[in-house]
């Protein structure tokens, strides 16, 4: 594993990440502005360039390693999510909700690690 | 005071929640059920195709032959569109967990379908997402009840 391969997955996780975070900003304002406001329509733009990068740099990691090592990152997104919609979103975390995204996380890096 | 009732009246009405099938609740599974499927379509429309060109198959070329592949593409874009609309009244930190119980029909239906194998290390995985959708479900089903 070379040095580019650090860089990148998390580059990748942290572009899906925003991505979600811009996109749920975006339908949320939407919902009281509509579609013409001019924050959401940024919002949604952020959210789709995001979720772009995130697409390209996932198909770059395929390229060169494999589904089971590139996969349990992406696993590790839902508790990343969560953690960020509470502090970003303001999001209410309960234990429960923390203890379900982090067996989630886990669940989903066992199943694509095999 | 007048403009300020305005908007919050705007917001309450926005807030509210569409029943029937304008329900979050069941588009979120129809976003589910649509990654499930298209999931399968491409892998099958992918490796029927595959003997075509040994080198346009790696680049994903080949599958476009598959009319499977397109519905596939037909569908991903259904997914993502009720995405959206999910994320307009479900809190992120409920929605993205809980769209995450693809990863656990995709193994189960490629073992029922695909006669694919699972591992046991893989029915742990499955097993420990599970139990946390059943956490994750409960406050869900609170806030359905304050809603």
């Amino acid at each position: 594993m070379n040095w580019i391969v650090i860089v990148l997955i998390p580059i990748a996780l942290v572009a899906f990440v925003t991505g979600q975070l811009f996109l749920k900003r975006g339908m949320e304002s939407s919902a009281e502005k509509g579609f013409r406001d001019a924050r959401v329509i940024s919002f949604l733009i952020y959210g789709v360039l995001s979720m772009s990068v995130n697409f390209f740099l996932t198909l770059g990691l395929l390229a060169h390693l494999d589904l089971s090592f590139v996969y349990p990152f992406q696993g590790l997104s839902v508790i990343i999510i969560s953690i960020a919609a509470a502090i970003v979103l303001r999001e209410k975390l309960n234990f429960r909700l923390t203890l379900g995204a982090l067996l989630i996380s886990a669940g989903i890096v066992l199943v694509s690690m095999s | 005071m007048r403009v300020n009732h305005q908007t919050s009246a705007r917001a309450a009405r926005a807030l509210e929640r569409p029943s029937g099938f304008a329900n979050p609740w069941l588009v979120l599974g129809l976003e589910v059920i649509c990654v499930l499927i298209y999931e399968l379509l491409q892998k099958r429309g992918a490796s029927e195709t595959a003997s075509l060109s040994q080198t346009w198959s790696w680049v994903g070329i080949t599958a476009l032959i598959s009319p499977l592949v397109w519905l596939a593409m037909l569908l991903m874009i259904v997914s993502l569109l009720s995405w959206l609309y999910v994320l307009r009244y479900i809190p992120l930190s409920i929605a993205f967990p809980l769209s995450r119980v693809v990863d656990v029909l995709i193994p189960l239906s490629c073992w029922l379908v695909l006669g694919e194998n699972i591992s046991p290390r893989r029915w742990c995985g499955i097993a420990l997402v599970i139990v946390g959708l059943m956490l994750t479900a409960k406050p869900a089903a609170h806030l359905e009840e304050k809603l």
